[in-house]
């Protein structure tokens, strides 16, 4: 009897192999939002804790709840950080104390997951039970969307407008709509946004000065000019026999970004195939009106050809694709060239000036053969506050004004812990607040401001006073009128600073001074229908042609099967829908 | 008589119910999960409030292109890995038993037992560098003047590199099951052997491996029942789109399914299908192992 009944449960036990999947772990890609406005932003001190405390009593947007309220949360916490002081957790340190002690909200984190791909399983995971803690953060809007369809998510319409401050608004205003049109699910809104700067979205091209001047050759300009450039510092050996020319995506990147994913993509082609005119992974407008897919394009061909041939001579890393982590290799200073956002020099390879701090990188942009500098342009912003429909009102509240708190104090908190542990923390910025901070850091450096100008309480560039204050003890122009700042103009004492003005003054210099060309935006940033079901099955398949392309696994030629096949298993249909949403918008 | 001898054993019952407790739990109630695989599931409304939409999931499946793909590459590697995770642990047990030093003997047995214990995401690292394009197999290979060839990219030996690694890193944990089958094999044997003039091959081939036979069935059978899991684990890890023609398995397509595209009940379908298959496959194993080797588990 007992042997039939193992055998039972044995044999059930076999046929349920996997309803879910077991897990894995990969390590995150560099993930941007830490990037743009992580640690070491400012200084904080206490008078002024106080008095942006007394200024707001009254306003809804920072009310003191009568009752401790408590919002539970999940988190993402970074498995590196070593900022919380000893004793302090994810529940319990200076962001949450300031929020009960202030607003009398009570953080309770539910759980707590590694940033990326761990965090997104967990996320994933709650939304298919049906099971969310009060507030979320979701790094995509596809989990946004998801939760809203299922009806998990608090309808903040209503609140929103009574609880936003008037800083939270005014960002919102600032991205003509576009922010509440992403945090909304069928004209209800349903999610708070995150808002990031424009400049997170363009690509440049990166490259090392000084090893341009050993040679004694000029910045390149056009695809031409790079080739000969990468191709030089190769033959003379810059960084030793292993020499990389131009770094490539690794086996997390992608070669470019995509609607989906529209900004900071560092080590992919965006520049290259920008140059060429080529808007691959975004939906555009011909010209006529109608959509087309811009992998599918005869430009993005021709850029393919030309990676290819690049990859074929060694000018690419070899290794391109399969390599753990391409940031390694900038680290370790054995690369000449890459493209990224601003962020990419500075926050972005801090231990390449570690390993030698005369590692002058510089940003240029990356320009056609006639002179143009198109680029693409990113959507708002792609993370998302999710309030769990089984909140209660005053919990709701709690988070917009977590929120509203953040933007209005993210300047004045004592940056030794990273600001990444403010529970719900979203990133909401204005969208030309790096290039406002340029020019505005140029005008103290020159002179012509003085940091106190900047003390203005309420002001959405909320990190401008910080920096200001920092900015005449970190950066030692040699000649403040040429705006070419070089390494050695910087002083690495304090590191965290020294990383964010690097990223600001040299990452950011391009998209700061010169007007691009052409602009050029996705005519959807967001998932249709069809796309919910088949997106995954061709993303599949343009990654794997794509790359295979360049790698010269598969002749150029294979690139218009890989369009046949595309609109065949769903390309078509999804096509057609993209189109219609296009119309209707445009009618 | 057999009253009794249930009674004797009352106390086994009970030292086996935290077992089935747990069984029961994690195993038999999760399967209520399945009916996902036929609803269009909404977390909102749960398992017990989705639409019904019968077989949809599965028809969209097989319609796809990967999926037939998907289920050749996890038959193909998962093969592999069970053929040669027998052989290797089994001939390396026979040679290492024929070693007469004894601490010789140990020093193998721990060095090869190690890398079991060390997990696939360790593990990947350090075979994407192995097998890097400056790794080291690429430094022996211009020492013969051949170009570097990049491995983690080429799909046209993604598996046999999945496979090797996973023998390479499995095969000393394998080997103490036979090594520990070898101990029992009665000594009397092998004394009436060497009467009979048998030298060391015959004596393994005559004594040694008939006497594993049971041993090596078992293995082999329980090995069929993982006929569909290819490794998600060492998958995950190590592949990359370039390698998806035949590196992508059942496990990862599922996993990129369901938890990365948030399609829940086609990755269930997905899972029940492999499930199903799997049981299919293990009765009939089962079936063989009991025709050809007249051995039976329950």
């Amino acid at each position: 009897m007992i042997k039939k009944l193992i055998a039972v449960v044995l044999v059930c036990m076999l046929a349920l192999v996997s309803v879910a999947c077991s897990s894995g772990s990969k390590t995150p890609s560099s993930d941007a939002n830490e990037n743009t406005s992580s640690n070491n932003e400012s200084e904080s001190t206490p008078s002024e804790n106080g008095s942006s405390e007394g200024e707001s009593s009254g306003d809804p947007a920072f009310m003191k709840f009568p009752k401790p309220v408590d919002v539970h949360i999940g988190m993402s916490v970074s498995p590196v950080d070593k900022t919380l002081p000893p004793g302090d957790s994810a529940q319990d340190n200076q962001y949450t104390r300031y929020l009960r002690e202030n607003f009398n909200i009570n953080v309770i984190v539910d759980w707590t997951a590694a940033e990326g791909e761990n965090y997104n399983q967990k996320v994933s995971l709650a939304i298919a039970s049906g099971d969310l803690p009060d507030g979320l953060v979701v790094n995509d809007r596809t989990y946004m969307v998801r939760a809203a369809k299922s009806g998990l998510l608090y309808d903040i319409t209503d609140l929103f407008e009574k609880y936003a401050s008037k800083q939270v608004k005014e960002i919102m205003a600032s991205t003509q709509g576009r922010a509440m049109e992403n945090a909304s699910y069928n004209g209800r809104m349903v999610s708070l946004p995150n808002i990031t700067v424009d400049t997170d979205g363009i690509y440049v091209m990166m490259i090392r000065k000084d090893w341009l001047d050993k040679l004694n050759l000029p910045v390149p300009k056009t695809l031409s000019d790079i080739e000969k450039t990468a191709k030089a510092f190769i033959e003379n050996k810059m960084a030793g026999e292993h020499t990389i020319g131009i770094v490539g995506p690794d086996k997390n990147g992608r070669p470019y970004s995509t609607f989906l994913r529209s900004s900071n993509n560092r080590f992919g082609f965006d520049p290259v195939f920008q140059a060429m005119d080529a808007y691959p992974g975004y939906w555009l407008d011909d010209g006529t009106g109608k959509v087309v897919y811009g992998t599918l394009t005869e430009n993005t061909k021709k850029t393919l050809e030309l990676l290819a041939r690049w990859y074929k001579e060694g000018i690419i890393d070899p290794e391109l694709g399969t390599r753990d982590s391409s940031a390694e290799v900038v680290n370790a200073n054995q690369a000449g060239i890459f493209f990224g956002p601003w962020w990419s020099i500075g926050y972005g390879n801090g231990d390449s000036f570690k390993n030698d701090p005369n590692a002058n990188w510089q940003a240029y942009p990356v320009y056609s053969d006639d002179g143009k500098w198109n680029v693409r342009m990113k959507t708002v912003g792609t993370m998302y506050t999710l309030i769990s429909k089984k909140a209660s009102e005053d919990v709701a509240k709690a988070i917009i004004i977590m929120n509203n708190v953040l933007v209005r104090d993210e300047g004045i908190f004592d940056t030794s812990v990273a600001i990444s542990w403010y529970p719900l923390r979203n990133v909401m910025a204005p969208a030309d607040e790096c290039e406002y901070e340029y020019k505005e850091l140029w005008k103290i450096l020159r002179g012509e401001a003085d940091p106190e100008d900047y003390n203005i309480p309420g002001n959405p560039y909320k990190l401008m006073y910080s920096d200001a204050k920092a900015i005449k003890n970190v950066v030692k122009p040699a000649d403040p009128n040429s705006e070419m700042l070089n390494v050695q103009d910087f002083d690495q004492t304090d590191f965290g600073k020294f990383q964010r003005f690097y990223s600001l003054l040299i990452g950011n210099r391009p998209y700061a001074t010169i007007t691009p060309d052409k602009k050029v935006y996705s005519v959807t940033y967001n998932q249709t229908e069809t796309m919910e079901r088949k997106w995954a099955n061709l993303q599949k398949l343009e990654d794997e042609a794509i790359l295979k392309i360049i790698l010269g696994q598969e002749p150029i030629s294979s690139f218009d099967e890989f369009v046949e096949k595309w609109k065949a298993q769903g390309g078509d249909e999804i096509t057609a829908e993209v189109q219609a949403e296009y119309d209707k918008k445009n009618k | 008589m057999k009253g009794k001898r249930g009674n004797v054993e009352k106390h086994y019952y009970l030292m086996v119910l935290p077992g089935l407790v747990w069984l029961f739990l994690f195993s038999i109630v999760p399967m209520v999960g399945i009916v996902m695989a036929f609803q269009d599931y909404n977390p909102g409304l749960g398992i017990f409030g989705s639409e019904w939409i019968g077989l949809e999931n599965f028809r969209y499946l097989m319609q796809l292109d990967d999926s037939k793909q998907v289920i050749i590459n996890t038959l193909i590697i998962s093969s592999g890995k069970i053929v040669l995770n027998l052989l290797v642990p089994l001939i390396f047990a026979l040679l290492l038993n024929e070693v007469t030093q004894l601490q010789y003997k140990k020093l193998v047995q721990t060095i090869v037992y190690l890398p079991h214990f060390i997990s696939w995401v360790i593990m990947a690292s350090i075979v994407i560098n192995i097998f890097g394009y400056r790794g080291a197999i690429n430094t022996i290979r211009s020492w013969f003047g051949l170009e570097p060839r990049l491995f983690m990219a080429d799909p046209s030996i993604f598996r046999q590199l999945v496979i090797g690694t996973d023998v390479w890193k499995s095969f000393g944990f394998n080997a103490v099951i036979f090594l520990a089958a070898l101990t029992s094999i009665n000594p009397n044997l092998y004394e009436a052997a060497t009467i009979d003039g048998a030298n060391r091959w015959q004596k393994t081939r005559y004594v040694t491996l008939p006497e594993l036979r049971p041993t090596i069935v078992l293995l082999g059978v329980l090995g069929l029942g993982n006929i569909l899991n290819a490794g998600f684990d060492q998958v995950y890890n190590l592949y990359n789109p370039l390698v998806y023609s035949t590196g992508d398995i059942l496990d990862t397509w599922i996993y990129r399914l369901g938890l990365t595209n948030l399609q829940f009940s086609l990755a269930t379908a997905a899972g029940l299908f492999k499930s199903v298959v799997s049981f299919v496959l293990i009765t009939i194993s089962y079936v063989l192992a009991y025709k050809f080797a007249d051995y039976k588990i329950f």
